[in-house]
């Protein structure tokens, strides 16, 4: 199922993690794009141009390139299948998941964030 | 003459002293409140000036029974009820501001209230009432209209109530620092025993009933009293106290520090 993926929610998401001193996984905005598109195309081929087209707002080529090197295919994440092509892995799909949840947590946070502003 | 009746009216000149009190110090730390939290901080003042108008006449009500002056009886009772029928509009705005946090949807939704209340004061009113029946403990009065008594159970007491549970629910399931669930709950807790002791003093047939429900309102109002204004001794037996401390200006060279330390 195709599903958009909110480039501003996304980095309103990281700086709430990165507020907590949480600067790496659920506060990254680069992994956290990054994975988004990933499961986005659940058991369908990733193109690294696909990814680019959400991460270039806040990273280069380079750095996006390295990411995908040294964290998502070396925990086994994805899989490199061609040049340029990445295919999601279960424990990536786990990942994923697990970034959802961050999401429903943070906008859980703020609801009742929220409601406690407006509580005399 | 019975000593009850003015125990009765001695609670009844409680809740409505202890109400306008809280209203006037809610009014008065306005400043103290961010914009956000002036609409629901302005109902619950109307709601506990709401719950005093109601108690005023009902203070005299009592005093008016002790002394056998039935007329007076009579025209406190109908003049405590119009407050009564609209304590449930600022309660809905109150409750639908906090979650939903638009002032226009509220109010719409409180307006539906207003027109609840009206409609059960004008079914009271062309029906009538019968009493009042003076007994050792209170002086009551039967609504002598079941369309009346149908739309306060349905329209102005299930439904704020529901609300209140929901946001009760809503604040227990959510994980938060102790002293804001306490500043939360709190006073829904108290304003839910408020309203729902009211319905059951105005409805009640049984005169110690209407004596046990005025004091709850009582404990009720010392409720919301303390949720706002918690004495020392009860914060620090809940955790909630705020720990009185000032910042360390100087720079810690985490290194030496450790170095300084016996272990």
């Amino acid at each position: 199922m195709s599903e958009d993926i909110d480039v501003g929610l996304e980095q309103a998401v990281a700086e709430f993690y990165q507020s907590m001193g949480i600067h790496q996984g659920p506060g990254d905005i680069q992994y956290r794009l990054i994975l988004r598109v990933l499961g986005k195309n659940e058991g369908k081929i990733t193109e690294f141009s696909e990814i680019r087209k959400y991460t270039d707002q806040f990273a280069d080529k380079g750095s996006i390139g390295s990411k995908m090197k040294t964290v998502f295919q070396l925990e086994g994440l994805v899989e490199k299948v061609k040049r340029g092509g990445y295919i999601v892995t279960d424990k990536g799909i786990t990942a994923s998941n697990f970034l959802k949840d961050s999401t429903a947590f943070y906008k859980k946070n703020k609801r009742m964030g929220e409601i406690i502003e407006r509580m005399p | 003459m019975n000593a009850g009746l003015l125990l009765n009216a001695t609670i009844c000149f409680a809740i409505t002293i202890s109400s306008f009190a809280f209203a006037w110090v809610l009014a008065r730390n306005e400043e103290e409140h961010s914009e956000k939290s002036k609409p629901a901080l302005w109902s619950l003042v109307i709601l506990w000036s709401l719950v005093g108008l109601t108690y005023l006449p009902t203070t005299i009500r009592m005093i008016a029974a002790y002394f056998g002056k039935e007329n007076l009886d009579i025209m406190m009772y109908s003049l405590a009820v119009i407050p009564f029928s609209f304590v449930a509009v600022p309660l809905v705005f109150f409750i639908l501001y906090v979650i939903a946090g638009s002032k226009k949807i509220s109010a719409y939704i409180s307006l539906l209230f207003v027109l609840f209340g009206a409609s059960f004061l004008m079914f009271l009113f062309t029906k009538g009432i019968i009493g009042p029946i003076v007994s050792e403990y209170g002086s009551i009065f039967t609504i002598n209209s079941d369309i009346a008594i149908n739309i306060y159970m349905m329209g102005l007491f299930v439904i704020p109530t529901a609300m209140i549970i929901g946001f009760l629910l809503l604040i227990f399931l959510q994980k938060m620092p102790k002293h804001l669930r306490y500043r939360t709950a709190l006073p829904l807790v108290a304003i839910s025993f408020v309203f729902d002791f009211m319905l059951t003093d105005m409805i009640t047939m049984v005169d110690v009933m209407q004596l046990v429900a005025r004091l709850f309102v009582l404990i009720g109002t010392v409720l919301a009293f303390l949720a706002y204004f918690p004495p020392m001794t009860l914060q620090e037996k809940l955790g909630i106290q705020k720990y009185q401390y000032e910042l360390y200006e100087k720079d810690i060279d985490i290194d030496e520090e450790e170095e300084d330390v016996d272990v």
